[in-house]
């Protein structure tokens, strides 16, 4: 989910058209935006309503709902359930973050060198980021098993990896990370790229080294390409599901992989429970999160995290 | 084109050591990138009862399509394919077509509530899918479309926001002196749509094309949700039921995990150079 920032979207400019125009436009209009249309309404807004709707109801899918007011709401903020998936979301997010944009920012600083196979690497550090995070997370899974796993054949161990209340979320978080630096890396180089070469030049010609240069030139500089990589990256790491889906099916090890979006799963459909009621109050509370990381990000954005170099 | 000049600056550029520091740390970050895919499709190339007998990092001896036999006979993974396949197109040919209607409407032309209708598409941009498949779900089993094709499909074919804003974007970059000598020469709204549009907005249409199918063939959530048993499932749920049913025949499993990947790779590797440079201008998510 990527939202661009107020910026990126023109007015449309409307200069000294006449009133008939505008009218004679508007049947075609409709027309070619109907489908469209129809498709927001019917499967982006409408669901919105839904289960705003659901978190007020009780419904297993096979007696008809009744109305139960705040009850759902009150069970989810109540139970430690909901608490603890929460935690564990905001934990796997630390893990992730930090890790995935230090990561690829190291990656960017040493392909920009232009050294010979840069494009190469560059390709190759993407690769995981195109493929279906579930099929990953099963290759992962196999990597991470005790007996016949890669890993603990490379060590000469028999970790359990995955089923340790202890490991299993370092482990999941770490192939999130294996498969987003890519990415990460990608935004970082075409950041150092849009420097201009004069200001690099001149910094040099002042006598500055590559490592002052970074820190105080580059760095800063990186500014917004650091924040778009951090918000996009917090909004995708909270609904992050499939792979962890595929590496722990049930929440893990005492609920110690149990993310928000895994657990809007598993009670909903997952365990046999069908416990819509309780999976729509947390999928609000977790569009509420969203929404908030997003207007903080349009309020950064029209602060203007540039450096002017006009 | 480098000059000869440039070509030996670089060369003894990448024989500095803090070159070769920077080249072993690129080439650790390689090796860790692709060695699970490697390892993987290898243990897909072995017996089950090499991979029982020996080092789970041995070379595949013999190399056996056993695996891949089992997979598309009685593990039946021919459906999942083809009905993936059909998803894919059908989304991305819907999806494309009524992603670019509905963005000309916005770029180019004028009727009451236009900017406000905009922005309701951007706001759209906002819902997560964790958050829509709830209500989705219990929308569809309400109308008894669950575990159908159109399940499958109709969520997603009719246009994404997300395209839609892309393509207004590009499409407001075109001259509108193009557009108005087409309208002069008696064109219609819809020749001029598909025949002085689209074909100048080809490298946006391009990438558009490229993030549809790479999101509709891993798209994972909704498919488990909305789908039971075998008839419609797709190739990542297949995979994950394959992996439930058969925890520790790692042999058959990672078979899955090829084909659920390998399509992607070569796409990937047949578009590689307008992917990467896509990726950094849309953000493609």
């Amino acid at each position: 989910m990527t939202v661009p920032a107020p910026s990126a979207l023109p007015a449309v400019p409307s200069p000294g058209r006449t009133r008939r125009r505008r009218h004679r436009d508007a049947p075609v209009a409709w027309v070619l935006l109907a489908p469209a249309l129809a498709g927001i309404v019917a499967f982006l807004a409408l669901p919105i309503l839904v289960v705003a709707w659901l978190s007020l109801t009780r419904w297993n899918l096979l007696a008809p709902p009744t109305f139960v007011g705040p009850d759902n709401w009150v069970r989810v903020l109540t139970e430690p359930t909901f608490g603890h998936s929460m935690l564990v979301t905001v934990l796997f997010v630390a893990m992730v973050i930090p890790t995935q944009t230090g990561l690829g920012l190291l990656m960017a600083v040493l392909l920009s060198r232009g050294l010979p196979g840069s494009a190469f690497f560059r390709v190759v550090y993407v690769v995981p980021w195109i493929c279906a995070p579930l099929a990953l997370g099963v290759v992962w899974k196999w990597i991470f098993a005790p007996y016949g796993g890669a890993l603990n054949a490379l060590l000469g161990t028999s970790v359990e990896w995955l089923t340790s209340p202890a490991l299993a979320l370092p482990a999941v978080a770490a192939v999130s990370i294996w498969s987003q630096v890519g990415y990460v890396t990608l935004f970082f180089l075409a950041g150092l790229a849009a420097i201009p070469g004069q200001l690099l030049e001149a910094a040099a010609l002042d006598g500055a080294g590559a490592w002052q240069t970074f820190w105080r030139i580059k760095l800063p500089l990186l500014g917004p390409t650091t924040f778009f990589v951090l918000v996009t990256g917090v909004i995708a790491s909270f609904q992050a599901f499939d792979h962890i889906y595929a590496l722990t099916p049930d929440g893990g090890p005492q609920g110690a992989t149990d993310v928000i979006a895994a657990r809007i799963y598993l009670d909903a459909f997952g365990s046999g429970a069908f416990d819509l009621g309780r999976a729509a109050v947390m999928a609000l509370c977790l569009f509420a999160v969203l929404v908030v990381v997003t207007v903080l990000q349009q309020r950064f954005f029209a602060r203007r995290v540039t450096y002017d170099l006009s | 084109m480098t000059s000869p000049d440039t070509r030996g600056r670089r060369r003894r550029e990448a024989l500095r050591p803090a070159s070769l520091l920077a080249y072993l740390v690129l080439a650790v970050g390689a090796v860790l990138t692709l060695a699970p895919f490697l390892l993987s499709f290898l243990t897909a190339l072995k017996t089950p009862r090499q991979f029982a007998s020996q080092s789970p990092l041995a070379w595949p001896d013999p190399v056996t399509g056993e695996n891949f036999a089992e997979l598309f006979g009685g593990g039946g993974f021919v459906s999942p394919v083809v009905v993936t396949a059909q998803v894919v197109v059908v989304v991305v040919v819907g999806q494309l077509v009524f992603s670019i209607m509905a963005a000309y409407a916005f770029a180019w032309l004028r009727f009451p509530g236009r900017d406000g209708l905009f922005w309701l598409f951007l706001a759209t941009l906002m819902v997560p899918q964790v958050v829509t498949v709830v209500p989705l779900y219990t929308m569809f089993s309400a109308v008894g479309l669950s575990n159908t094709f159109w399940a499958l499909v109709l969520p997603f074919v009719l246009g994404s926001p997300y395209a839609v804003f892309l393509l207004r974007e590009y499409f407001r970059g075109i001259p509108a002196d193009l557009l108005d000598a087409a309208r002069i020469d008696g064109a219609g709204t819809w020749t001029i749509l598909w025949r002085v549009v689209v074909p100048l907005a080809r490298p946006i249409v391009a990438t558009l094309v490229i993030i549809t199918v790479v999101t509709h063939w891993n798209n994972f959530l909704w498919p488990l949700i909305i789908t039971t048993g075998p008839t419609w499932q797709t190739v990542t749920v297949a995979t994950a039921a394959l992996q439930g049913q058969h925890d520790s025949n790692w042999t058959l499993v990672m078979a899955a995990t090829t084909v659920a990947i390998a399509p992607l790779l070569v796409v990937f590797a047949v578009f590689q150079r307008h992917i990467v440079s896509s990726i950094s201008l849309t953000g493609f998510r």
